[in-house]
């Protein structure tokens, strides 16, 4: 649109420049791929600088303002860095009746941190959200946006020191369910194989994953 | 389009266009709906729910948003019952939640719509008692403009301003729920040419202009309606002024021109009215050479004596005049007849070698309207960049574009404005648009898509000179094509003030006032009523300038002018001025040029004096009167009739208005213009001629001029802040100017070995200048560009030669 710095060299790798070509082949409108973009930005950088927005807005030939306008709207984009680990614990109404407050504190307490902020050693970034589509499981908590359902204040201790010691290069909702979930809210069918590796949706297309299938 | 339905709006039927948005079609009907998203010239959101109406449907009453429903037969609406009330008033309370209720140190309090709207409309009292939001207060978002988010009532007209008629969303809504608010991205300021419009609607005082924050309260205002002469749109203004001095100008939504919206140097152009620098008396030289204030009389006597023994000496050829674009019409009139009939000389020139034809300017067969862009299909735009030349006309080129739908080519040396609209974009070298011209009209080469996009008519052609680089000959080339398209019509743009009016009242060599050609019809009855007319040939600026270089000039009158910077080549005029004997400045402030006058006369600016102006598209408005100049200024005409005086000449001008009515019956083009139409059945102006009397019908030249060889051209053309007078004396413009540098093409650069260099020597024919260096890929090969009359830059000349080595 030549209104916002134009020409700025692209700061993004050739692989992610080919994803970013490839997504946004596929809408008829180029600002219609903003958000899948946004998530490459993060996973390149590991969250949403400035300079990643600023590009994006390049891509989609929106100015950065724009591009911010839809980034802060939506929690799941970080604009700080996190912890490797991000760990999601929903405090809405069927997980708190099942005891989320507890398993929050259980985290915030293992981690070291009260939620919204991440420990020392940017290891575990705490947070509390808003339902995350798990009710029948509730307490539902996520990793890196993997879900694990029917957690205890226990196995949530019990997570938090395994992804400290395992320290895992990626994380798998099935995986983590098997550890430290119980009761789950139905058989999710096909099972997800591919692994998150960062505080962003493990998406195949987006290169958000461990690229395992 | 013209069915028509019938609502009833409160127990009262009317009639209305079909499909109209009920908030509107009840307006135009006398029911006024509140509302603070809603804006007129801009497409309905719904966001702010003040305009909730209730409306009978079958299914019992429903609550709507009056500016998101269009009309339809049979309606009924009630929009003040106790529902609505109610209703009404829970919105009211909401919006006041988060608002802080500062109307004292706002500067919108006692004009504010949310103030006014809570009086009319709301509860009386809140039953909220928790904590408001807070922000850090006010944020700069641009120069110009502040943001005091706790304010804002998100209402998202300035974001939808930015984004649907400027073009330029750099302000968003950010963030959400309670935290949701205006913002800009880091380091990236919301620069807009249009940035002041936000401040202008937006409903509370969340944005307030910088000039203007704390300045004064409104109901210490005194406004009047005039027209803004610092482009040449004419756009519709309110000057408001407290206590003698111009506070701020306001846009007027008026059809024909700006529908409300102005440039930010229209809006914050007008500072230096109130400048200290302003001239305030009259100053001669003394012995030593240094200017000293003097008397009117004293001035008029030393000017009146040396004018004269020189139209003794050597008659009128030796005495010049340029400038007066910045003059009235009435001015203009009383600085055309002076010179005619008192210095006896055909060298005038108000155009300061812009390097059109004043006929093709003035004239042109087939001229088109600023509001046949409305229905236009397909717009050719092949001059200036418009959005740095012509701010409010490149909003409404945008409009038809973006919202109307007309096909758009725009043709330049580089990126513009408009380009993100354009459906077709050519670049080109200066000096070879001739090439590309043949490949346009004849459909061919990569001219081809283009041309197809021109098949169908009404064409509107804006065409002028894309910078000073470029054979201005081409322009009437391009003119010459677009009558040739189908219902094809042309805006010819020049960009000073009122060149047009000036133009008109016969400030250009060859022009008689109302469009008569020095040697055409109609030239005997204006030396009949003026008692006769110089017969020398005239000279243009550039050939005044070059006359008075060489000597043959012994008089220089400058009115309003500023050659030495207002020129392309500014080492020309300096070079004449140098060489002229006796130098006459009429002006508002010493400038490089007037600074070596003889004799300074200040005279009343802009909003300080009564008159009328002419558009490009011919459309004659008033300018009216809010503030009385400094010191002793005076109107140009009294000045010029008082100097005609001393030299044995009775002009007869007693008053603007007597010389508006003498236009009226000497220039054929503005007969029955007058300022009782202009003042009260013609508020949007007259367009001239009416029916019949334009003597002067001048058909552009189908001549593409002269091409220019050499490997590297010079684009040297204007962007919106420079170094002009008027600028450099308005503070809030004065920083505003980018700065001299020298825009190569990235392959150009390598090619030259200024791959990595920061910095560029620049060498014309004209001059030379050592400026920073910037890559621009959007401009075409072969050209280099660089900005006219930045500050510290020395002029470039008009020569399309150039060589650019490292520094
Ligand atoms: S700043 Fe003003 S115009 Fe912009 S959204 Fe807020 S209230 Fe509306
Ligand atoms: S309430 Fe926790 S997942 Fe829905
Ligand atoms: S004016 Fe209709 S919702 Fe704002």
């Amino acid at each position: 649109m030549g209104i916002y710095p134009a020409g700025a060299m692209s700061r993004w790798s050739p692989e992610t420049r080919e994803r970013a070509r490839s997504i946004l082949a596929r809408y008829p409108e180029k600002r219609s791929a903003v958000m899948p973009l946004l998530y490459l930005a993060a996973a390149e950088e590991g969250y949403l600088t400035d300079e990643g927005m600023a590009e994006v807005a390049e891509w989609v030939g929106l100015t950065p303002a724009q591009v911010q306008s839809v980034a802060s709207f939506y929690t799941m984009y970080k604009r700080e860095p996190t912890g490797r680990y991000l760990v999601s614990c929903c405090t809405s109404i069927s997980c708190m009746l099942l005891g989320a407050d507890e398993v929050l504190a259980a985290v915030e307490d293992e981690a070291g941190v009260p939620a919204g902020e991440t420990d020392e050693d940017g290891v575990i970034t705490v947070e509390h959200v808003e339902c995350i589509g798990a009710c029948g499981g509730a307490p539902a908590v996520q990793v890196n946006y993997e879900l694990i359902e029917g957690v205890t204040p226990d196995t949530a201790r019990e997570l938090v020191r395994w992804l400290r010691s395992a320290a895992p290069d990626s994380v798998r909702a099935d995986e983590m369910q098997e550890l430290f979930g119980t009761r789950r809210s139905f058989d999710w069918a096909i099972a997800e194989h591919a692994g998150a590796v960062g505080p962003y949706p493990a998406f195949e297309p987006y290169g958000t994953t461990d690229g395992h299938p | 389009m013209s069915e028509v339905v019938t609502v009833t709006i409160d127990g009262r039927q009317v009639e209305v266009p079909a499909g109209e948005l009920l908030i509107k079609a009840a307006q135009d009907r006398g029911t006024y709906i509140p509302r603070f998203c809603w804006h007129p010239r801009m497409k309905p959101v719904g966001m702010c729910r003040m305009c909730l109406v209730e409306l009978e449907t079958p299914r019992g009453p429903a609550i709507v948003t009056a500016c998101t429903t269009p009309v339809s037969d049979g309606m009924v609406v009630h929009t003040r019952n106790e529902t609505v009330q109610r209703v009404q008033e829970g919105v009211l309370e909401f919006l006041l939640i988060n608002h802080p209720l500062d109307c004292p140190v706002c500067d919108r309090g006692g004009e504010c719509p949310l103030q006014d709207h809570v009086m009319a409309y709301g509860p009386g009292e809140s039953r909220f008692v928790e904590e408001k939001r807070h922000f850090e207060k006010p944020i700069p978002i641009s120069d110009l403009v502040l943001l005091d988010r706790e304010r804002c009532i998100l209402c998202a007209r300035c974001t939808r301003f930015s984004e649907e008629i400027s073009g330029d969303p750099l302000i968003e809504f950010t963030d959400r729920g309670n935290g949701v608010h205006i913002a800009t991205f880091p380091d990236l300021p919301f620069s807009s040419y249009f940035s002041g419009n936000t401040v202008q609607i937006c409903p509370v005082g969340a944005l307030t202009a910088t000039a203007y924050r704390f300045r004064a309260r409104p109901w210490d205002l005194t406004a009047v309606e005039s027209t803004c002469l610092q482009c040449t749109a004419g756009d519709r203004i309110s000057i408001q002024a407290s206590q003698n001095e111009v506070l701020r100008i306001l846009g007027v939504d008026v059809e024909p021109t700006n529908q409300g919206w102005l440039s930010d140097r229209c809006r914050f152009g007008f500072q230096y009215l109130g400048s200290p620098e302003r001239l305030a008396t009259p100053l001669l030289r003394d012995a030593t050479g240094d200017h000293v204030e003097a008397s009117w009389s004293e001035a008029l006597a030393v000017a009146a004596t040396r004018i004269g023994d020189v139209l003794q000496r050597s008659g009128g050829q030796a005495v010049a005049v340029l400038g007066g674009a910045r003059l009235t019409n009435e001015d203009a009139y009383a600085l055309s007849k002076f010179a005619r009939v008192v210095l006896g000389t055909n060298h005038v020139d108000a155009q300061m070698d812009d390097g059109l034809d004043p006929q093709f300017l003035a004239a042109t067969v087939d001229r088109a309207r600023i509001g046949d862009l409305e229905t236009a299909k397909a717009i050719l735009v092949w001059g200036p960049d418009l959005k740095e030349e012509h701010p409010t006309l490149y909003l409404r080129v945008r409009r038809a574009a973006q919202e109307l739908g007309a096909k758009l080519v725009v043709v330049h040396p580089r990126r513009t404005g408009l380009d993100d609209r354009a459906t077709h974009k050519l670049t080109y070298r200066p000096g070879e648009g001739a090439d590309l011209l043949t490949e346009l009209v004849a459909g061919t080469g990569r001219a081809a898509e283009a041309r197809e996009a021109l098949a169908e008519g009404p064409v509107v052609g804006l065409v002028g000179r894309a910078g000073y680089g470029e054979d201005p000959r081409l322009a009437e080339a391009v003119a010459a094509f677009v009558r040739t398209l189908p219902d094809g019509k042309v805006l010819p743009l020049a960009r000073r003030a009122n060149v047009y009016g000036a133009l008109d009242m016969g400030l250009a060599p060859t022009l008689l006032p109302g469009r008569v050609s020095v040697a055409g019809e109609g030239a005997d009855a204006i030396a009949e009523a003026w008692g006769g007319l110089p017969d020398h040939p005239g000279l243009d600026a550039r050939g005044i300038l070059e006359a008075a270089a060489a000597g043959d000039i012994e008089v220089l009158i400058l009115v309003g002018a500023d050659p030495v910077r207002d020129v392309p080549d500014g080492d020309l005029a300096r070079r004449a001025l140098e060489t002229v004997p006796f130098v006459v400045a009429i002006d508002q402030f010493l400038t490089d040029s007037s600074r070596v006058a003889d004799v300074v006369f200040c005279a009343d600016g802009f909003a300080e004096k009564e008159g009328t102006v002419t558009n490009l598209e011919g459309r004659v408005q008033k300018v009216n009167r809010i503030v009385p100049g400094p010191g002793q200024t005076r109107p140009d005409w009294s000045i010029l009739d008082d100097l005609a005086r001393r030299l044995g000449v009775e002009l007869g001008l007693t008053s603007a208005e007597a010389i508006a009515k003498e236009i009226a019956e000497v220039a054929p083009a503005y007969r029955g213009v007058t300022w009782e139409r202009l003042d009260w059945e013609a508020r949007d102006g007259i367009v001239v001629p009416e029916e019949g009397h334009a003597p002067l019908r001048y058909v552009p030249a189908d001549t593409p001029g002269a091409r220019h060889g050499g490997d590297l051209v010079l684009h040297l053309a204007r962007v919106m802040y420079d170094d002009g007078v008027l600028a450099r004396h308005s503070p809030a413009l004065a920083g505003l100017a980018p700065g001299g540098a020298v825009f190569l093409h990235p392959d150009d650069a390598t090619r030259l070995g200024l791959g990595s260099a920061e910095q560029a020597r620049v060498v014309t024919e004209h001059g030379e200048a050592t400026l920073p260096l910037r890559m621009d890929d959007t401009l075409h090969r072969g050209v280099v560009y660089v900005p006219f009359n930045q500050p510290g830059v020395p002029p470039l000349g008009p020569g399309p030669g150039v060589t650019v080595t490292p520094a």
